[in-house]
């Protein structure tokens, strides 16, 4: 199964705070593991709120609203996405997790949806169309 | 630059409704274009957040928090990952998500990329970080290849 990863933003992080080369350190040793590991697929610091925005959508119209946004604990201050055998797994992983923040922090483990997972709405046609464009951005990327 | 776009959860994906066949065509139609325009790098959808877990880092010590979380409006029900020349560009691509549901919102942020950290992004911490990009990326085609 996959997961996706999520780092609840922090005051620090919400306020651009970078992390010093003592964190990148143990974060580059803790990548490490998960690559040997053969979990790690991607992961990315998000730059704070501030930096960000948010389209607000209500029936035919479109808000625009720029950052930054309040609720700092909702927020994400970065992800990883996991191929694992299971959310222990996951769990066990992210334990051994340096704390990614100066202060008390959070991180959301959230299963991803499989195509296997949508039923018979997902038609082979749109399970199809799928493949295609996975296919298509591998080899833009390559 | 690369953003990341968060869709945020409404009560129906909390809830575990399944997308429609229109849903699917719509968002199958918008990602064809997204593909199209060399925008799109990568995107899931999330199961709610019942399904999920939080671990509390206090410390030493590590609590483990089973879902479902109750700021519905503050989850992410699914994300994807573009790059795109400004801000103003992810914006315009994001009006054009098909809203299906009536209320959703979109989260845009910008990804920080190795500059970003100045000097405490050694010279060893890019290498390494290259290279494990680099064996990631590698394992996620191994996956997709299998239909994992």
């Amino acid at each position: 199964m996959r997961v996706m990863v999520f780092v609840k933003a922090s005051p620090e992080s919400e306020a651009g705070v970078m992390p010093s080369e003592e964190l990148l350190n143990a974060m580059g040793d803790y990548n490490e593991e998960l690559v040997k590991a053969g979990i790690m697929l991607a992961g990315d610091g998000l730059k704070p709120s501030s930096a960000g925005a948010r389209v607000h959508f209500s029936g035919k119209s479109r808000t625009v609203i720029d950052g930054p946004f309040a609720e700092t604990k909702e927020l994400v201050a970065g992800y990883w996405l996991w191929q694992v055998r299971s959310m222990d797994e996951a769990i066990e992983w992210v334990k051994r997790c340096p704390n990614p923040m100066m202060s008390d922090s959070d991180i959301e483990i959230r299963p991803v949806f499989e195509p296997e997972d949508f039923g018979a709405e997902f038609t082979p046609e749109r399970r199809e169309q799928e493949e295609r464009l996975r296919a298509s951005i591998a080899s833009q990327q390559a | 630059m690369r953003v990341m776009v968060i869709v945020k959860a409404t009560p129906d994906t909390e809830a575990g409704v399944l997308p429609t066949q229109e849903a699917f065509a719509a968002m199958g139609s918008y990602g064809e274009e997204l593909v199209k325009a060399g925008i799109l790098l990568d995107g899931n959808g999330l199961k709610p957040s019942s399904t999920g877990v939080r671990i509390r880092m206090d410390g030493r010590n590590r609590s483990v928090i089973d879902g479902p979380f109750a700021e519905t409006k503050e989850l992410i029900a699914g994300y994807s990952l573009w790059e795109v020349r400004s801000m103003d560009e992810a914006i315009e691509w994001a009006k054009r998500f098909p809203n299906l549901t009536g209320e959703t919102e979109l989260e845009i942020r910008p990804v920080f990329e190795d500059e970003d950290f100045g000097e405490a992004a050694t010279p060893e911490l890019r290498e390494q970080d290259d290279r494990l990009r680099a064996e990631a990326a590698k394992r996620k085609a191994e996956l997709a290849n299998r239909g994992a």
